[in-house]
């Protein structure tokens, strides 16, 4: 890549944000053009008005805010495992957030208290990520990091079998659970923003760990006799990688390869530094997101879950192939 | 004042009770058969390896010398490297200055030393085993380390690059650097200042070579009898 691109990175990778979120706003039922959008976004189209702040605008910081959460989660897990196929949605961690969720949804928590859901989600990622800890050490091959996530996401998807079918449930919360395990934007409200808005505060914690996680992904003895704390760092990376998977799934449920696709798409194009990685994820990640939504919308209402799916799945395979 | 300390160093299974001091200024190699207990002296003094006892480091106790500033103190090698992302060469020498907020300062003279400048934009997952090793040793270089733990750096260099490397690693030493090497050449260790000898996890002599490799131990250690061919002797031109 020319090296004048590379310098304008961080200016274009806003720029398509800036696109792709002009595109979220403007595409619908109702088509908006950039004029409608500004006059609906200052209250003076009532119609435009409308769609957007109650629809179109909630979901689109909904898309923004996992976007980011799951691309900076997946770029530090990466660092943490020294694995480039690590990811809170392989490795399980997501999936310990969702079975929190559901259960959560299921014993009818969530009706009383809108915290209840990423609470939840938040303890069932943490316990997940416990888990993979047990069975992959830092540093493991890619096969035992692969097999654990297997092991623990057949488990927790298990546990979410058993609350649908044990449970004696309503239409409502059975519909709600189902939501939670195809992962969606639909309906998007306020309220899920607020839910996910701390992600923005750990987004900032984030940044400048990018330069200790450089020496860490090259060695945990390395970074530490270079000087950086690694004890204190690798703490920090997995506390922020479970709460950023948490956050995500609690409010678009279970949305996979996010974590996977954005870092690795950024290191082939900008080299592995985690320095400019880790804004460069913060900025890519929702562009990614929002753009897989528009296109499950064009094609008549695919939720997010299953586009990511359909695109991380192949490029999964592909890259386990280039690796081997 | 002594660059490296080691007070009662054991590590279960591993050493046991292991004493020595060294100056300021040497070049330390550091020998036993496999299994003896190298790598893991290296590690605990460099202080990444808890153990019983004490580590200093010129006179000042390890644990009282935060993570940051040991960075600028002392650097060490691992045996072997294992890069999972595509950094190029350079960053990586680069990291050696991150105690110095990354000011680059000597990565240039760093990568010439080790042959490298040439490699300076490849991809440090493309490269050879030697290649690696070299790519760390001149990390090491530039953190400008009084203190450099070499674990067994020679073993995968040809033999210019590792005659470059003792070379490098003498210059050090008369700049008052201390560096401490393991290696299985017993001819090279002859050439160094001082050598410590390991045994099963024990200390087994520490002192300048001519004195410490005697026939004896040689053969109740490593169980080699020492040769007098003259054979073939290497030097850079």
């Amino acid at each position: 890549m020319p090296a004048c691109l590379q310098r304008s990175a961080f200016p274009l990778a806003l720029l398509a944000l800036g696109l792709a979120a002009l595109g979220s706003l403007a595409y619908g039922d109702l088509a908006l053009s950039p004029a409608r959008i500004w006059a609906g976004l200052l209250h003076r189209d009532d119609i435009a008005a409308t769609v957007l702040w109650h629809i179109r605008l909630p979901r689109l910081c909904v898309a923004a805010l996992i976007g980011a959460g799951l691309s900076a989660g997946g770029l530090m897990m990466q660092a943490y495992f020294r694995n480039s196929l690590a990811s809170p949605g392989l490795l399980g961690v997501s999936a310990g957030g969702a079975a929190g969720a559901v259960i959560a949804i299921g014993a009818g928590w969530a009706t009383a208290s809108i915290i209840a859901v990423p609470l939840s989600a938040i303890v069932g990622a943490f316990l997940a990520t416990a888990a993979v800890l047990i069975f992959a050490r830092r540093g493991a091959s890619t096969e035992r990091l692969l097999l654990a996530g297997i092991a623990l996401n057949a488990l927790l998807g298990a546990v979410v079998s058993y609350v649908l079918s044990n449970f004696t449930l309503s239409y409502e919360r059975n519909a709600q659970i189902i939501f939670w395990m195809l992962g969606g934007l639909e309906d998007r409200s306020w309220e899920h923003v607020l839910t996910a808005a701390p992600i923005v505060v750990l987004a900032a914690l984030i940044v400048p760990l990018g330069r200790p996680m450089d020496l860490l992904s090259l060695g945990e003895r390395e970074a530490q006799s270079l000087g950086v704390d690694v004890r204190r760092l690798r703490r920090s990376l997995l506390a922020l990688t479970t709460l950023l998977a948490a956050l995500a799934t609690a409010v678009a449920g279970t949305v996979g390869f996010v974590g996977l696709i954005v870092p690795h798409i950024l290191r082939l194009m900008f080299g592995a530094e985690h320095r400019r990685l880790v804004p460069l994820a913060l900025v890519c990640g929702p562009t990614f997101v929002i753009v897989c939504d528009l296109i499950g919308r064009f094609a008549g209402g695919l939720r997010l879950g299953i586009v990511t799916s359909f695109i991380g799945g192949p490029f999964f395979l592909w890259l386990l192939r280039r690796k081997s | 004042m002594n660059a490296l300390t080691l007070d009662a160093i054991s590590v279960p299974d591993r050493l046991h009770d292991i004493s020595l001091a060294l100056p300021p200024g040497v070049l330390v190699g550091l020998i036993g058969p496999n299994g003896s207990g190298k790598s893991t002296l290296l590690q605990v003094a460099g202080g990444l390896l808890a153990s019983s006892g004490r580590v200093a480091w010129n006179d000042r106790p390890l644990n009282s010398i935060p993570f940051l500033e040991r960075g600028r103190l002392a650097a060490w090698i691992p045996q072997e490297a294992h890069f999972e992302f595509g950094f190029s060469v350079r960053s990586v020498v680069a990291q050696g200055r991150y105690a110095y907020q990354d000011d680059e300062y000597g990565v240039d003279a760093a990568l010439a030393a080790l042959d490298l400048a040439p490699l300076a934009d490849r991809p440090v997952n493309r490269l050879s085993g030697g290649e690696r090793q070299r790519v760390l040793l001149a990390r090491a270089l530039v953190t400008g380390a009084p203190l450099q733990l070499w674990d067994e750096p020679l073993a995968p260099l040809d033999p210019r690059h590792a005659l470059e490397v003792l070379r490098n690693a003498r210059r050090l030493t008369r700049d008052g650097h201390t560096v401490v090497l393991s290696l299985h050449d017993l001819r090279a260790a002859h050439s160094l200042d001082t050598v410590i000898v390991l045994d099963h996890g024990r200390l087994r002599a520490v002192g300048k070579p001519a004195e410490v490799l005697t026939p004896d131990l040689l053969l109740s250690v490593f169980g080699v009898r020492v040769g007098r061919e003259p054979g073939f002797t290497f030097e850079l031109p």
